[in-house]
Formats: C-alpha cells, structure tokens, sequence
C-alpha cells in the first residue's frame, strides 16, 4: 500500500546529520512525501509565518535545541491557527517521563525517542503513515 | 461644800483611783511597771509577770536592768534609755530581752518619765508589749527574701533584670553582666533598648515587647541583640508584667538566656542542608543533561555503522559517513572530558573549604599561559589578546587558569575574522555591581572585563549561556560541548564572586567576572 496523496512533513532538528538520517528513512517509508527541514524553531517560525501556503501533515520536533527549545517552539506551532490538524511528533535523544508528559499537555501527538538503528525508525513512520513499507523489510 | 460632800468627793476619787490601780494590775498584754527615779522596780502588773515570768515578791526592789542581755548591759543600754527618758520625757526601744527563765523575747519599750509638782522626775513608767511572733515572723520574711534576692543575683546563666513600667533598668544580676558584659553600675538607670541592635530599635521592638507584655502579661521573644563590646548575641527573652495590689503595673522582669551557640550550630546545619539540597539537585540535573548529551553522540555512531553496513559498496557514501562516525567519536570524547572537569570543580570546592588549594595567584601569568596555550589557534584565526595589568589574588590556581582559558577560547570561537579580546581589571564595590544578589557578600571585588568583537548574543540569553549543556548555536555552526562557560560560573561562584555578559548580535559580547579583592 502506498500513499495517495502528497503528504508534508517539517522536520525540526538543529543536528543537520539526524535531519540527513530523517529525510533519507522518509524516503525509503514512501516517495509521496515532501519533507522540508528547519535548522532551529526559530527558523522554522520564520518559515511558517513567511509561507501562509504552507500546512505541513505531519511536523517531528527535536526537544534539545538552542535559543528556542522543542516545548517552546511547540506552544508557537500549536498557537498557529492552520497547523490545527497537523500531526506534531516530539522527537529526541532521550524520552524523559516528565517532558514526554509535558509536550503531550502541550498538544503534541505522540513522542518518539530517536532510535540509534535506521530500520525503527522506518518502522516508525510507516507506522504513522499508516502503510506498509514499500521497501523490502530486511533492508 | 459641806464636810459630807467633801469626804463623799475624796471616796469617790479614791474608788477612781482603787479603779484605775486595778485596770493596770490587770492588763496581760503589757507589762506596765512603775520604777522609782534610780530604776528600782516598785510596782508590777499581771502582764509583766505573764511576759518575763517574775512574780512581785521576786522582782519588786530589783533593778529593771535584770531584763536585759549581758551585750547590752555591756553598752549600759538600760542606764542611756533611763537617761534619754528623762531629758527627753520619754524613751522607745525595740530589742531582745530575757525571761525568767533565760528565755528571751522581743519587746517593743517605752519608758515615760513621771515628774513632781516641781517638775523633778520621781520616777519612771515602763510599758513593755511582747512582739516576739511578729518579729518572728517578720525576720523569717526577710531572710526569704534575702534568700530569694541573692538567688537572683547569682544566677549566671540568665540575665535577670528588673525594669520600671517605662523600661528603665532597676536591678542587674551576674548572668545579666555575664551576658551582656555591663556592670550594674553601668546600667541601673538606663532604659533596656540599649541591648538591641539599631535595626531593631528603629522598628521600637523594645517598646513592643514592653507593650505586649503590658496587655498579654508576658511578651517571648528571640533576636539578637548587642553585648557592651559590640558583638552580638542570640537571646532568648521573655519579659514578664509585674503587678502591684491593686491590679496597676508596677515593672517588668526580663529574663534572657544566651543561646548563641545553638543558633550557630543551628545555621549551621541549615547552611549545609541548604548546600547539599543544591548540590543534590545539580547532580540530578547534571545526570539528565550529561545522559542526554552522552547518548547523542552514541546513537549517532551507532546509526552510522549500520548505514555503512547496509551502504558498503557505495564507497563515497563509506567514506562520508565515516568522517561522521568518528566525529560523533570525536565530540564524545570531548564531552567526557568537559563533564570530568566539571565534576572536579564540585571535589575542589570541598577542599578550598580547608584552604589547601588556595595560593596567590598572578592573574597576568595565567594570560601568559593561555597565550601559549592558544599559539596555533590564535595564529590561525589571527587574533590580537591585549590584556592590561591584572591583579594577583587569592584562589585556586588551577580553576582560575580553566576560568581564563574557557573565557579566551569562547571568545576565539564565537568570532569571525580578527579577533580583538581585551582584558582589563578595576576594583568596584558590591553595590557598583549590576544586579549583584543578595547572597553576594558586601565587599570589594576585582571586576575583571573580557571583552570582544565576535558574534554576540542577544541579551535575553545572558542567563541560559551559563548553564550546563546550553547552546545557542547549532552543533553545525560552531564546535562546543556547552559547558565552558558552565564551567566559569562554577570557578566564579566556588571564589564567591559573580559572572554577567553583555552583548547584542554581531557587537562582540563583555563578560564582567566579580572576584572578592579580600577572600576572608
């Protein structure tokens, strides 16, 4: 099963190798999504404000980032009246009781710790997407 | 007047007379005695006899000194009231005098001069009334209360005091001059608010106390106040209304116990509960961070030696992500490393408590170190450090050399081309000092200027920069770890001084570090 229509998805994260990891396991989850990156939440503000065209499906937020961290950017997105049914996903090294509760009182969806093999992630996003991967699961 | 009437007159004033005789003989609560003008006992009533025992055939015709104690037969005390009663009409006295039966008893005397038509002393009454009980009584009174008086003044681990219904110092006993130093001579008279510290005397505590005790009955309090040398000592104090018969104030106690020594000990655990709940939440934070920030690097060389597995035969893909992997290595280490010189700060502050590791320190041989420290970087960037003379201080050598080095090589990185870092120093006094908290002590400090011509910050971060593991900048855009000036705050506060920054984006950045001119 594949994706019929062309999903958004933002990705958040002032680490550009974790960015780099994110894109090409999207890639290989389906090719009918557009993935966009920001460097900071700051930056992805900006982007936001700048494209009103722009309503991402689904945004996965790092947690740890300088000036403005992933809690603080959350209260932004969720104050953003055409993000309101964009799927926001909380997404960092660690998955500390207290700040997976924090966000998800905040408005996120779910919290996805950041997985250290490439195949739990893509387990992951085909999970959300809610299709079958289309690539071969040994791979 | 007929004789009839006249011998009728003279036997109703002999009957008077019999009368008058009888109600003398017959009084018990006096002993009334007629003595002739040498003293000689003449006459003697009944209650002479009931107070000394004598009957008439025994005492009549002796001399009334017979009454008297061999001390003041001594000092012929019978012959001088005798004397004094008969220059002056009469004489009182209250004193011992013996019984029969060599008893004694307190009488309460006087003897009256009895004169003649001529005016010449014929003779002397006597009155004596037996006080005995009263006397009794009261001396017992006294010594209870000589008893109860001395007990007061001797008492040496309280300060007694009596005050007047305006404060005013009555009585002082030795706890009172133990603890508060004074004499009594030096503060009988005064009013009680010279013992308290101005802070409370411009809050009239004194007069609140009094005027709590006046309505309550009794005010508790504990302060402290101001010996007589100026040094100051916890009291514990409770002044008591004191009340005369008829329900009015008639003064204060105060009693004050010095318990100095158990509030001392008392702050002191407080002090050390205070330090161990901040380290211990310093620790939790710094197991969340350093966990979190130890796990990135890992996951990441994890992630990339699977990609390398599954991406083998793509050798520019290999090559690429092996440069990765060994930098996520690389700033592992660096991590490790950065987190060990933290935790070191927290094992020397224990020792800089003993004072092992403290030495004068020249902070311009410390610039001299870091210049050679930083040679290549700083001929690679092209840098100028120009530092103006520094003082020499008392800290601990090695943090204040980590202090320089972290400050110049922050100031190396957050830079763009040429950069300028300038080093000066001036002494300021506490209250020069921007923001400066109120757990700063009230001295002179050392504000040594780091300044800049990098790439700034905004001011709203000037807090967040110091804490541990916080970045303003992405990994990508400049090298860091986020302790560094993590690690300057701890060096700073572990001299008990204070670090800011002030800075706008692409302005450069001052950090001003507060280090005490005098450590003690």
């Amino acid at each position: 099963m594949e994706i019929n229509e062309l999903k958004h998805c933002l990705i958040i994260d002032d680490d550009t190798d974790d960015q780099e990891i994110f894109l090409m396991c999207l890639k290989k989850v389906s090719d009918n999504i557009d993935g966009k990156t920001a460097n900071s939440g700051v930056d992805a503000i900006k982007m936001l404000n700048s494209d009103q065209a722009y309503i991402p499906d689904y945004i996965f937020l790092d947690v740890n980032m300088p000036k403005m961290n992933g809690i603080d950017c959350l209260k932004q997105l969720r104050s953003i009246d055409r993000l309101k049914n964009t799927k926001i996903f909380m997404y960092s090294t660690t998955s500390e009781s207290a700040v997976v509760k924090q966000s998800k009182g905040l408005g996120a969806n779910d919290f996805i710790k950041k997985p250290s093999k490439t195949k739990e992630l893509k387990e992951k996003l085909s999970a959300i997407f809610n299709i079958v991967s289309k690539i071969d699961p040994t791979n | 007047m007929t004789l009839n009437t006249e011998q009728h007159s003279a036997n109703r004033l002999k009957a008077r007379s019999d009368l008058y005789q009888k109600m003398i003989e017959e009084i018990e609560d006096y002993a009334i005695i007629l003595m002739d003008e040498n003293g000689i006992i003449q006459n003697w009533n009944k209650g002479a006899q009931k107070i000394k025992g004598y009957t008439d055939q025994e005492i009549i015709g002796k001399h009334f000194s017979i009454f008297y104690l061999p001390e003041d037969l001594a000092v012929q005390l019978p012959q001088k009231l005798m004397e004094q009663a008969r220059s002056n009409g009469k004489a009182g006295q209250e004193g011992w005098r013996k019984r029969k039966d060599g008893t004694r008893f307190w009488g309460s005397i006087t003897i009256t001069a009895i004169h003649d038509e001529e005016h010449n002393v014929i003779g002397y009454s006597k009155v004596t009334r037996d006080l005995t009980d009263k006397k009794v009584a009261e001396d017992e009174l006294r010594m209870s209360e000589e008893r109860y008086h001395q007990m007061i003044a001797e008492v040496q681990d309280y300060a007694i005091i009596l005050l007047s219904p305006q404060g005013i110092i009555e009585n002082w006993n030795i706890g009172a001059e133990k603890i508060k130093g004074y004499t009594a001579a030096e503060v009988i008279g005064k009013k009680f608010e010279m013992f308290y510290t101005p802070e409370d005397r411009a809050i009239n505590l004194p007069d609140k106390l009094l005027a709590r005790a006046k309505e309550e009955g009794k005010a508790v309090q504990e302060g402290w106040r101001v010996r007589k040398d100026g040094t100051r000592f916890w009291g514990t104090i409770v002044i008591t209304a004191l009340h005369g018969k008829d329900g009015r104030i008639i003064g204060f106690s105060k009693v004050t116990r010095d318990l100095t020594a158990q509030k001392l000990a008392e702050e002191k655990v407080n002090a050390y509960y205070a330090e161990l709940e901040l380290q211990n939440s310093e620790l939790e934070q710094f197991a969340y961070v350093a966990s979190h920030d130890l796990q990135e690097p890992l996951r990441k060389i994890q992630t990339f030696a699977e990609l390398i597995q599954e991406n083998y035969s793509d050798e520019e893909f290999v090559k690429r992500y092996f440069e990765k992997l060994e930098s996520s290595a690389q700033r592992m280490a660096e991590l490790v490393k950065s987190l060990l010189d933290y935790s070191r700060l927290s094992k020397d502050k224990e020792k800089d408590k003993d004072k092992s590791n403290l030495s004068e320190v020249d902070l311009n041989e410390i610039v001299d170190e870091v210049k050679q420290d930083f040679e290549l970087l700083i001929e690679d960037k092209k840098a100028v450090i120009i530092s103006e003379p520094l003082p020499t201080l008392s800290g601990n050598r090695m943090q204040l050399g980590q202090l320089f080095s972290n400050m110049v090589s922050n100031s190396l990185k957050f830079s763009k081309t040429n950069p300028i870092i300038r080093m000066s120093s001036t002494i300021v006094n506490k209250s020069q000092i921007p923001d400066a908290p109120d757990t700063l002590a009230d001295k002179k400090y050392y504000q040594i200027l780091f300044e800049d011509n990098g790439i700034g910050f905004e001011q709203q971060y000037d807090k967040i920069i110091f804490s541990l593991f916080q970045r303003l900048h992405g990994k990508q855009d400049y090298a860091g770890t986020g302790i560094g000036l993590a690690l300057c705050k701890k060096i700073v506060d572990n001299h008990k001084g204070m670090i800011t920054a002030v800075s706008e984006p692409d302005k450069g950045a001052k950090f001003y570090v507060y280090l005490p001119v005098n450590s003690n």
